[in-house]
Protein backbone atom coordinates (compact mmCIF):
# COMPACT_ATOMS: atom_id res chain seq x y z
CA UNK A 1 0.00 0.00 0.00
CA UNK A 2 1.55 3.42 -0.74
CA UNK A 3 1.18 6.34 1.57
CA UNK A 4 1.38 10.00 0.88
CA UNK A 5 3.36 12.26 2.42
CA UNK A 6 4.34 15.96 2.55
CA UNK A 7 8.13 16.16 1.17
CA UNK A 8 10.27 19.36 2.05
CA UNK A 9 13.45 18.42 0.37
CA UNK A 10 15.84 21.78 1.33
CA UNK A 11 18.07 24.01 -0.48
CA UNK A 12 20.81 21.31 0.05
CA UNK A 13 19.07 18.69 -2.47
CA UNK A 14 19.85 20.83 -5.31
CA UNK A 15 23.19 21.48 -4.11
CA UNK A 16 25.70 19.70 -1.96
CA UNK A 17 23.47 16.86 -0.51
CA UNK A 18 22.10 16.07 -3.82
CA UNK A 19 22.81 12.70 -3.35
CA UNK A 20 21.01 12.52 -0.06
CA UNK A 21 17.52 13.48 -1.82
CA UNK A 22 18.06 11.17 -4.96
CA UNK A 23 18.90 7.98 -2.93
CA UNK A 24 16.07 8.93 -0.52
CA UNK A 25 13.40 9.26 -3.41
CA UNK A 26 14.55 6.42 -4.83
CA UNK A 27 14.38 4.05 -1.59
CA UNK A 28 10.99 5.61 -0.03
CA UNK A 29 9.36 4.83 -3.58
CA UNK A 30 10.41 1.18 -2.59
CA UNK A 31 9.37 1.09 0.70
CA UNK A 32 5.84 2.39 -0.10
CA UNK A 33 5.83 6.34 0.59
CA UNK A 34 5.31 8.66 -1.98
CA UNK A 35 6.87 11.92 -1.23
CA UNK A 36 4.81 14.97 -3.10
CA UNK A 37 6.96 18.06 -2.97
CA UNK A 38 5.73 21.13 -0.91
CA UNK A 39 4.79 23.51 -3.96
CA UNK A 40 7.02 26.15 -4.56
CA UNK A 41 8.91 25.42 -1.10
CA UNK A 42 11.42 27.83 0.30
CA UNK A 43 14.68 27.59 2.35
CA UNK A 44 14.06 27.18 6.02
CA UNK A 45 16.78 30.35 7.29
CA UNK A 46 19.22 27.37 8.72
CA UNK A 47 21.37 27.99 11.52
CA UNK A 48 22.09 31.80 10.61
CA UNK A 49 19.00 33.08 9.30
CA UNK A 50 17.65 34.60 12.58
CA UNK A 51 20.88 37.31 12.82
CA UNK A 52 19.72 38.99 9.31
CA UNK A 53 16.24 38.10 9.22
CA UNK A 54 15.14 38.20 13.24
CA UNK A 55 12.94 35.03 14.60
CA UNK A 56 10.05 36.53 13.04
CA UNK A 57 11.36 36.23 9.54
CA UNK A 58 12.97 32.95 9.97
CA UNK A 59 9.32 31.78 11.45
CA UNK A 60 8.02 33.21 8.31
CA UNK A 61 10.22 31.25 6.00
CA UNK A 62 9.14 27.68 8.12
CA UNK A 63 5.02 29.36 7.97
CA UNK A 64 5.29 29.75 3.71
CA UNK A 65 6.41 26.31 3.84
CA UNK A 66 3.50 25.01 6.17
CA UNK A 67 0.96 26.80 4.71
CA UNK A 68 1.93 25.74 0.63
CA UNK A 69 1.94 21.99 2.53
CA UNK A 70 -1.26 22.32 4.53
CA UNK A 71 -2.91 23.64 1.21
CA UNK A 72 -2.36 20.04 -0.74
CA UNK A 73 -3.41 18.24 2.51
CA UNK A 74 -2.99 17.02 5.85
CA UNK A 75 -0.33 14.31 5.48
CA UNK A 76 2.77 14.69 7.62
CA UNK A 77 5.57 17.11 7.03
CA UNK A 78 8.80 14.98 6.24
CA UNK A 79 12.22 16.27 5.52
CA UNK A 80 15.31 14.31 5.35
CA UNK A 81 17.47 17.47 6.22
CA UNK A 82 18.79 18.42 9.82
CA UNK A 83 18.36 21.73 9.75
CA UNK A 84 15.32 21.92 7.97
CA UNK A 85 13.48 19.04 10.75
CA UNK A 86 14.95 21.70 13.31
CA UNK A 87 13.12 25.08 12.05
CA UNK A 88 10.16 23.72 10.60
CA UNK A 89 9.69 21.21 13.31
CA UNK A 90 10.09 24.44 16.10
CA UNK A 91 8.15 26.96 14.27
CA UNK A 92 4.99 24.15 13.60
CA UNK A 93 5.20 23.82 17.11
CA UNK A 94 5.48 27.29 18.48
CA UNK A 95 2.76 27.88 16.20
CA UNK A 96 0.71 25.29 17.65
CA UNK A 97 1.52 26.46 21.27
CA UNK A 98 1.75 30.11 21.18
CA UNK A 99 -1.10 32.15 19.72
CA UNK A 100 0.78 35.76 19.97
CA UNK A 101 3.38 33.29 17.40
CA UNK A 102 0.54 31.92 15.31
CA UNK A 103 -1.14 35.88 14.75
CA UNK A 104 2.24 37.09 13.80
CA UNK A 105 3.23 34.62 11.47
CA UNK A 106 -0.43 34.72 9.78
CA UNK A 107 -0.59 38.17 9.72
CA UNK A 108 2.74 37.90 7.51
CA UNK A 109 1.43 34.96 5.23
CA UNK A 110 -1.83 36.95 4.64
CA UNK A 111 0.20 39.10 2.68
CA UNK A 112 0.20 36.72 0.26
CA UNK A 113 -3.51 35.61 0.93
CA UNK A 114 -2.10 32.78 2.71
CA UNK A 115 -2.61 30.98 5.90
CA UNK A 116 -1.34 27.84 8.62
CA UNK A 117 -3.22 26.67 11.62
CA UNK A 118 -0.41 24.38 13.06
CA UNK A 119 -2.60 21.50 11.92
CA UNK A 120 0.14 19.38 10.69
CA UNK A 121 3.28 17.20 11.85
CA UNK A 122 6.67 18.15 10.75
CA UNK A 123 8.78 15.07 10.88
CA UNK A 124 12.45 13.58 10.04
CA UNK A 125 12.51 10.97 7.53
CA UNK A 126 14.35 8.62 9.80
CA UNK A 127 11.82 8.59 12.10
CA UNK A 128 9.29 7.81 9.64
CA UNK A 129 11.43 5.07 8.36
CA UNK A 130 11.70 3.51 12.25
CA UNK A 131 8.40 4.25 13.06
CA UNK A 132 5.61 4.16 10.13
CA UNK A 133 7.57 1.69 7.54
CA UNK A 134 9.19 -0.21 10.13
CA UNK A 135 12.69 -2.08 10.17
CA UNK A 136 10.72 -5.48 9.00
CA UNK A 137 9.94 -3.93 5.75
CA UNK A 138 13.47 -2.40 4.96
CA UNK A 139 14.80 -5.83 5.63
CA UNK A 140 11.67 -6.99 3.32
CA UNK A 141 13.93 -4.85 0.12
CA UNK A 142 17.33 -6.25 0.73
CA UNK A 143 18.03 -8.42 -2.22
CA UNK A 144 21.93 -7.60 -2.25
CA UNK A 145 23.02 -7.70 1.38
CA UNK A 146 26.00 -5.27 2.03
CA UNK A 147 27.77 -8.97 4.30
CA UNK A 148 31.05 -7.69 5.42
CA UNK A 149 31.07 -4.35 5.43
CA UNK A 150 31.81 -2.28 8.62
CA UNK A 151 30.27 1.21 9.08
CA UNK A 152 30.16 3.75 11.40
CA UNK A 153 26.53 5.09 12.61
CA UNK A 154 27.43 9.04 13.07
CA UNK A 155 24.03 10.80 13.45
CA UNK A 156 25.23 14.34 13.90
CA UNK A 157 23.25 16.81 16.21
CA UNK A 158 20.19 18.04 15.21
CA UNK A 159 18.55 15.28 13.86
CA UNK A 160 18.31 14.10 17.80
CA UNK A 161 18.48 16.97 19.36
CA UNK A 162 16.52 19.04 20.74
CA UNK A 163 13.61 17.09 20.32
CA UNK A 164 14.33 13.94 20.86
CA UNK A 165 12.35 12.77 23.67
CA UNK A 166 9.95 15.28 23.21
CA UNK A 167 5.84 14.15 22.30
CA UNK A 168 5.70 15.09 18.88
CA UNK A 169 9.44 15.13 18.07
CA UNK A 170 10.74 11.83 16.60
CA UNK A 171 10.59 9.38 19.53
CA UNK A 172 13.80 8.63 19.26
CA UNK A 173 14.58 7.20 23.26
CA UNK A 174 17.81 9.39 23.52
CA UNK A 175 19.51 12.30 21.90
CA UNK A 176 23.07 10.65 22.77
CA UNK A 177 23.16 7.51 21.75
CA UNK A 178 20.39 7.00 19.54
CA UNK A 179 20.75 3.58 17.99
CA UNK A 180 18.29 3.67 14.62
CA UNK A 181 21.61 4.20 12.36
CA UNK A 182 22.70 1.17 13.33
CA UNK A 183 19.35 -0.59 12.94
CA UNK A 184 19.53 1.02 8.95
CA UNK A 185 23.31 -0.25 8.65
CA UNK A 186 22.67 -3.91 10.06
CA UNK A 187 19.18 -3.98 8.39
CA UNK A 188 21.28 -3.23 5.06
CA UNK A 189 23.44 -6.40 5.96
CA UNK A 190 26.79 -4.69 6.76
CA UNK A 191 28.18 -4.29 11.02
CA UNK A 192 27.39 -1.55 12.31
CA UNK A 193 30.48 -0.81 14.44
CA UNK A 194 30.41 0.30 18.26
CA UNK A 195 30.63 4.27 17.93
CA UNK A 196 30.63 6.31 20.84
CA UNK A 197 30.95 9.39 19.02
CA UNK A 198 27.36 8.90 17.28
CA UNK A 199 25.99 12.33 18.22
CA UNK A 200 29.58 14.19 18.07
CA UNK A 201 29.00 17.71 16.55
CA UNK A 202 31.08 18.83 12.87
CA UNK A 203 31.00 21.97 13.84
CA UNK A 204 27.99 23.04 11.93
CA UNK A 205 27.76 26.38 9.95
CA UNK A 206 30.81 27.37 12.52
CA UNK A 207 32.92 24.79 10.34
CA UNK A 208 31.85 26.55 6.82
CA UNK A 209 32.35 29.81 8.03
CA UNK A 210 35.69 29.43 10.11
CA UNK A 211 37.14 25.77 9.93
CA UNK A 212 39.89 26.75 11.79
CA UNK A 213 37.85 26.83 15.13
CA UNK A 214 35.75 23.62 14.09
CA UNK A 215 38.36 21.20 12.19
CA UNK A 216 39.42 19.62 15.67
CA UNK A 217 35.82 18.08 16.10
CA UNK A 218 35.96 16.32 12.72
CA UNK A 219 39.41 15.10 13.64
CA UNK A 220 38.05 13.84 16.86
CA UNK A 221 34.98 12.02 14.48
CA UNK A 222 37.74 10.38 12.29
CA UNK A 223 39.97 9.62 15.03
CA UNK A 224 37.19 6.75 16.49
CA UNK A 225 35.96 5.98 12.61
CA UNK A 226 39.48 5.01 12.25
CA UNK A 227 40.35 2.92 15.84
CA UNK A 228 36.57 1.08 15.24
CA UNK A 229 37.88 -0.21 12.16
CA UNK A 230 35.09 0.94 10.07
CA UNK A 231 35.64 1.55 6.14
CA UNK A 232 33.14 4.24 5.92
CA UNK A 233 30.66 6.45 7.82
CA UNK A 234 26.98 7.07 7.57
CA UNK A 235 24.78 9.89 8.43
CA UNK A 236 21.32 11.25 8.38
CA UNK A 237 22.84 14.77 8.16
CA UNK A 238 23.46 16.91 4.81
CA UNK A 239 25.89 19.50 6.31
CA UNK A 240 27.62 16.57 8.49
CA UNK A 241 28.03 14.87 5.19
CA UNK A 242 29.43 17.53 3.58
CA UNK A 243 31.74 18.40 6.45
CA UNK A 244 33.22 15.33 7.53
CA UNK A 245 34.22 14.77 4.16
CA UNK A 246 35.24 17.93 2.31
CA UNK A 247 37.39 18.95 5.42
CA UNK A 248 39.38 15.27 5.08
CA UNK A 249 42.33 16.56 2.81
CA UNK A 250 42.47 20.06 5.65
CA UNK A 251 42.92 17.98 8.55
CA UNK A 252 45.55 15.17 6.99
CA UNK A 253 47.16 18.59 6.39
CA UNK A 254 46.55 20.14 9.62
CA UNK A 255 47.00 17.30 11.96
CA UNK A 256 49.54 15.07 10.01
CA UNK A 257 46.59 12.34 9.65
CA UNK A 258 46.04 9.68 6.68
CA UNK A 259 42.04 9.59 6.64
CA UNK A 260 40.05 9.07 3.57
CA UNK A 261 37.02 7.66 4.83
CA UNK A 262 34.00 8.10 2.25
CA UNK A 263 30.74 9.66 4.09
CA UNK A 264 27.43 7.87 3.13
CA UNK A 265 23.61 8.91 3.61
CA UNK A 266 22.13 5.69 4.50
CA UNK A 267 19.83 6.03 2.12
CA UNK A 268 22.52 5.52 -0.19
CA UNK A 269 23.42 2.08 1.84
CA UNK A 270 19.60 1.05 1.29
CA UNK A 271 19.48 2.16 -2.50
CA UNK A 272 22.81 -0.56 -2.89
CA UNK A 273 20.85 -3.29 -0.34
CA UNK A 274 17.69 -2.76 -2.08
CA UNK A 275 19.56 -3.43 -5.60
CA UNK A 276 18.88 -0.52 -6.80
CA UNK A 277 21.01 1.74 -9.95
CA UNK A 278 24.27 2.90 -8.65
CA UNK A 279 23.93 6.14 -10.35
CA UNK A 280 20.76 7.35 -10.85
CA UNK A 281 19.06 5.65 -7.51
CA UNK A 282 22.17 5.55 -4.69
CA UNK A 283 24.26 8.62 -6.74
CA UNK A 284 27.14 7.05 -5.46
CA UNK A 285 29.09 9.11 -7.91
CA UNK A 286 28.71 12.28 -6.13
CA UNK A 287 31.44 11.58 -3.34
CA UNK A 288 34.71 13.94 -3.06
CA UNK A 289 36.16 10.47 -1.67
CA UNK A 290 34.63 8.24 -3.50
CA UNK A 291 32.89 5.22 -1.69
CA UNK A 292 34.89 2.09 -3.89
CA UNK A 293 33.37 -0.71 -1.64
CA UNK A 294 30.26 0.24 -1.99
CA UNK A 295 30.41 0.99 -6.05
CA UNK A 296 31.74 -2.73 -5.96
CA UNK A 297 28.81 -4.00 -4.44
CA UNK A 298 26.43 -1.98 -6.46
CA UNK A 299 24.22 -3.22 -8.92
CA UNK B 1 13.16 43.76 19.68
CA UNK B 2 13.88 46.22 17.46
CA UNK B 3 13.67 48.78 20.45
CA UNK B 4 17.40 49.22 22.11
CA UNK B 5 17.48 47.40 25.23
CA UNK B 6 18.44 49.24 28.21
CA UNK B 7 21.75 50.07 29.44
CA UNK B 8 22.00 49.46 32.97
CA UNK B 9 23.84 52.82 34.84
CA UNK B 10 23.91 52.00 38.65
CA UNK B 11 25.06 49.17 40.52
CA UNK B 12 22.59 46.12 40.90
CA UNK B 13 20.48 47.37 37.84
CA UNK B 14 18.30 44.79 36.68
CA UNK B 15 17.20 46.37 33.63
CA UNK B 16 18.58 44.82 31.07
CA UNK B 17 18.46 41.67 32.49
CA UNK B 18 14.35 42.15 32.87
CA UNK B 19 14.77 43.15 28.98
CA UNK B 20 16.61 40.04 28.28
CA UNK B 21 13.89 37.70 30.24
CA UNK B 22 10.92 39.70 28.61
CA UNK B 23 11.87 39.79 24.89
CA UNK B 24 14.48 36.93 24.07
CA UNK B 25 13.73 33.91 23.05
CA UNK B 26 13.51 31.35 26.20
CA UNK B 27 14.68 34.50 28.26
CA UNK B 28 12.09 33.76 30.58
CA UNK B 29 13.19 30.22 31.69
CA UNK B 30 16.83 32.16 31.96
CA UNK B 31 15.71 33.28 35.52
CA UNK B 32 16.30 29.94 36.61
CA UNK B 33 19.79 29.18 35.50
CA UNK B 34 21.41 28.11 39.01
CA UNK B 35 24.89 28.01 37.60
CA UNK B 36 25.84 24.84 36.93
CA UNK B 37 27.55 24.86 34.17
CA UNK B 38 26.25 21.97 32.43
CA UNK B 39 25.90 24.48 29.08
CA UNK B 40 29.43 25.58 28.93
CA UNK B 41 30.69 22.02 29.92
CA UNK B 42 28.55 20.37 26.76
CA UNK B 43 30.02 23.13 24.29
CA UNK B 44 31.75 21.20 21.66
CA UNK B 45 33.85 25.07 21.55
CA UNK B 46 33.07 26.22 24.90
CA UNK B 47 37.24 26.77 25.40
CA UNK B 48 36.79 29.03 22.62
CA UNK B 49 34.36 30.91 24.14
CA UNK B 50 35.47 34.54 25.91
CA UNK B 51 32.46 33.37 28.09
CA UNK B 52 30.92 30.39 27.65
CA UNK B 53 26.99 30.47 28.84
CA UNK B 54 27.11 29.89 32.26
CA UNK B 55 29.30 32.95 32.69
CA UNK B 56 27.13 35.27 30.04
CA UNK B 57 24.04 34.24 31.91
CA UNK B 58 25.43 35.74 35.15
CA UNK B 59 26.96 38.42 33.46
CA UNK B 60 23.34 39.22 32.12
CA UNK B 61 22.31 39.76 35.43
CA UNK B 62 24.97 41.82 36.58
CA UNK B 63 23.94 43.95 34.11
CA UNK B 64 27.35 44.10 31.96
CA UNK B 65 25.22 44.83 28.61
CA UNK B 66 28.25 45.92 26.80
CA UNK B 67 30.09 43.17 27.76
CA UNK B 68 27.61 40.68 26.93
CA UNK B 69 26.86 41.72 22.96
CA UNK B 70 30.33 42.08 22.41
CA UNK B 71 31.26 38.59 23.69
CA UNK B 72 32.30 36.24 21.56
CA UNK B 73 30.38 33.86 23.03
CA UNK B 74 27.35 34.72 20.90
CA UNK B 75 29.75 33.56 17.69
CA UNK B 76 30.80 30.20 18.53
CA UNK B 77 27.89 28.58 19.15
CA UNK B 78 27.76 25.37 16.58
CA UNK B 79 24.43 25.27 17.13
CA UNK B 80 24.08 21.04 18.47
CA UNK B 81 21.60 21.67 21.24
CA UNK B 82 23.84 20.34 23.76
CA UNK B 83 23.08 22.61 26.02
CA UNK B 84 19.32 22.91 25.66
CA UNK B 85 18.75 19.49 26.26
CA UNK B 86 21.10 18.65 28.97
CA UNK B 87 20.14 21.77 30.87
CA UNK B 88 18.65 20.90 34.59
CA UNK B 89 16.29 23.60 34.85
CA UNK B 90 15.51 23.60 31.37
CA UNK B 91 16.88 26.75 29.97
CA UNK B 92 16.91 26.76 26.08
CA UNK B 93 20.26 28.44 25.99
CA UNK B 94 21.03 27.73 22.46
CA UNK B 95 17.91 29.83 21.47
CA UNK B 96 18.91 32.68 24.18
CA UNK B 97 22.53 33.11 22.52
CA UNK B 98 21.23 33.05 19.08
CA UNK B 99 18.34 35.79 19.87
CA UNK B 100 21.42 38.24 22.19
CA UNK B 101 23.30 37.40 18.36
CA UNK B 102 20.81 39.24 16.76
CA UNK B 103 20.18 41.67 19.55
CA UNK B 104 23.97 42.84 19.15
CA UNK B 105 24.11 42.93 15.54
CA UNK B 106 21.11 45.44 15.35
CA UNK B 107 22.48 47.51 18.21
CA UNK B 108 25.14 47.83 16.20
CA UNK B 109 28.37 46.28 18.11
CA UNK B 110 31.49 46.70 15.71
CA UNK B 111 32.52 43.15 17.23
CA UNK B 112 29.55 41.74 16.55
CA UNK B 113 28.87 42.68 12.89
CA UNK B 114 32.73 42.22 12.12
CA UNK B 115 31.85 38.25 13.49
CA UNK B 116 32.13 35.62 10.93
CA UNK B 117 28.48 34.49 11.73
CA UNK B 118 27.38 37.65 11.14
CA UNK B 119 28.63 38.66 8.01
CA UNK B 120 28.00 35.36 7.10
CA UNK B 121 24.44 35.20 7.83
CA UNK B 122 23.92 38.51 6.00
CA UNK B 123 25.57 36.51 2.82
CA UNK B 124 22.91 33.78 4.06
CA UNK B 125 19.96 35.60 4.54
CA UNK B 126 20.52 37.54 1.23
CA UNK B 127 20.07 34.51 -0.81
CA UNK B 128 17.10 33.24 1.56
CA UNK B 129 15.38 36.16 0.79
CA UNK B 130 16.08 37.17 -2.46
CA UNK B 131 15.35 33.92 -3.98
CA UNK B 132 14.13 31.80 -1.37
CA UNK B 133 16.35 29.27 -1.66
CA UNK B 134 20.43 29.13 -0.15
CA UNK B 135 23.02 29.07 -3.02
CA UNK B 136 25.83 27.61 -1.09
CA UNK B 137 27.81 29.54 -4.19
CA UNK B 138 27.05 32.64 -3.54
CA UNK B 139 26.64 32.52 0.20
CA UNK B 140 30.43 31.70 0.46
CA UNK B 141 31.44 34.12 -2.06
CA UNK B 142 29.65 37.06 -0.47
CA UNK B 143 31.20 35.76 2.49
CA UNK B 144 34.68 36.12 1.52
CA UNK B 145 34.67 39.16 -0.10
CA UNK B 146 33.42 40.31 2.85
CA UNK B 147 36.75 40.77 4.21
CA UNK B 148 37.94 42.90 1.57
CA UNK B 149 38.93 42.02 -2.14
CA UNK B 150 42.28 40.73 -1.04
CA UNK B 151 41.28 38.50 1.43
CA UNK B 152 38.14 37.17 -0.64
CA UNK B 153 40.53 36.04 -3.38
CA UNK B 154 42.61 34.32 -0.80
CA UNK B 155 39.64 32.39 0.55
CA UNK B 156 38.54 31.98 -2.53
CA UNK B 157 41.75 30.44 -3.94
CA UNK B 158 41.84 28.61 -0.57
CA UNK B 159 38.63 26.81 -1.05
CA UNK B 160 38.97 26.04 -5.15
CA UNK B 161 39.89 22.30 -4.95
CA UNK B 162 37.21 22.11 -2.40
CA UNK B 163 34.70 23.77 -5.19
CA UNK B 164 35.91 22.12 -7.85
CA UNK B 165 35.90 18.57 -6.19
CA UNK B 166 31.91 19.43 -5.57
CA UNK B 167 31.49 21.07 -9.13
CA UNK B 168 32.49 17.63 -10.40
CA UNK B 169 30.57 15.67 -8.10
CA UNK B 170 27.53 17.67 -9.37
CA UNK B 171 26.62 19.34 -6.06
CA UNK B 172 27.40 22.54 -7.44
CA UNK B 173 25.91 23.83 -10.13
CA UNK B 174 26.88 26.78 -12.66
CA UNK B 175 25.22 29.21 -13.98
CA UNK B 176 21.67 30.62 -12.69
CA UNK B 177 20.66 30.55 -9.02
CA UNK B 178 18.14 28.25 -7.84
CA UNK B 179 15.11 29.86 -7.21
CA UNK B 180 11.57 30.09 -6.22
CA UNK B 181 8.72 30.58 -8.39
CA UNK B 182 7.09 33.21 -6.61
CA UNK B 183 9.34 35.03 -5.02
CA UNK B 184 7.55 37.90 -4.87
CA UNK B 185 4.74 35.98 -2.77
CA UNK B 186 7.96 35.81 -0.08
CA UNK B 187 9.49 38.97 -0.41
CA UNK B 188 5.94 40.05 0.58
CA UNK B 189 5.57 38.08 3.55
CA UNK B 190 9.25 38.94 4.93
CA UNK B 191 8.60 42.57 4.52
CA UNK B 192 5.49 42.07 6.64
CA UNK B 193 7.04 39.89 9.36
CA UNK B 194 10.12 42.40 9.58
CA UNK B 195 7.07 45.18 9.85
CA UNK B 196 5.43 43.15 12.92
CA UNK B 197 8.64 42.24 14.42
CA UNK B 198 9.33 45.64 14.85
CA UNK B 199 5.93 46.71 15.57
CA UNK B 200 5.31 44.05 18.34
CA UNK B 201 8.79 44.63 20.09
CA UNK B 202 9.19 42.12 23.19
CA UNK B 203 5.68 40.32 22.26
CA UNK B 204 7.06 37.00 21.35
CA UNK B 205 5.28 34.65 24.09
Amino acid sequence: MTKTMSYYPGCSSQASAVHLDTSLRAVMGKLGVQLRDVEDWNCCGASVGHIEGGHLGQAALSGRNLANAQAAGDEDFVTPCAACYLNSHYTNEKIRENPTVKAQVNEALAEAGKSYDGGLHVRHACEVIVNDIGMDKVKDQVTNPLTGMKIAGWVGCQTVRPFAKTDRGGMWETYDDPSFLDDFVTACGAEAVPFKGKTKCCGGSVSVMSPDKTLHLMKDILDEVKTSGAEAVVTPCPLCQTNLEMYQPEINKKFGTDFNFPVLFYSQLMAVAFGLEAKTDAALHQHLIPPVSLLSRAK
Amino acid sequence: MNAPSPTPTKKYDLSFARWVYDNIDGGDRMALCMQCGTCSGSCPIGTQMDHGPRKLFMMIRAGMKEAVLTSNTLWNCVSCYNCVVRCPRKVPVAYILHDLATVAVREGYAEARNSDNARFAKAFWWSAAKYGRTDERLVTGKYYFSFGIGEGYKRGMANLPIAMGMIKTKRMHLGMPHKCSNTGELHKILAKAAEIEARDHGKQG
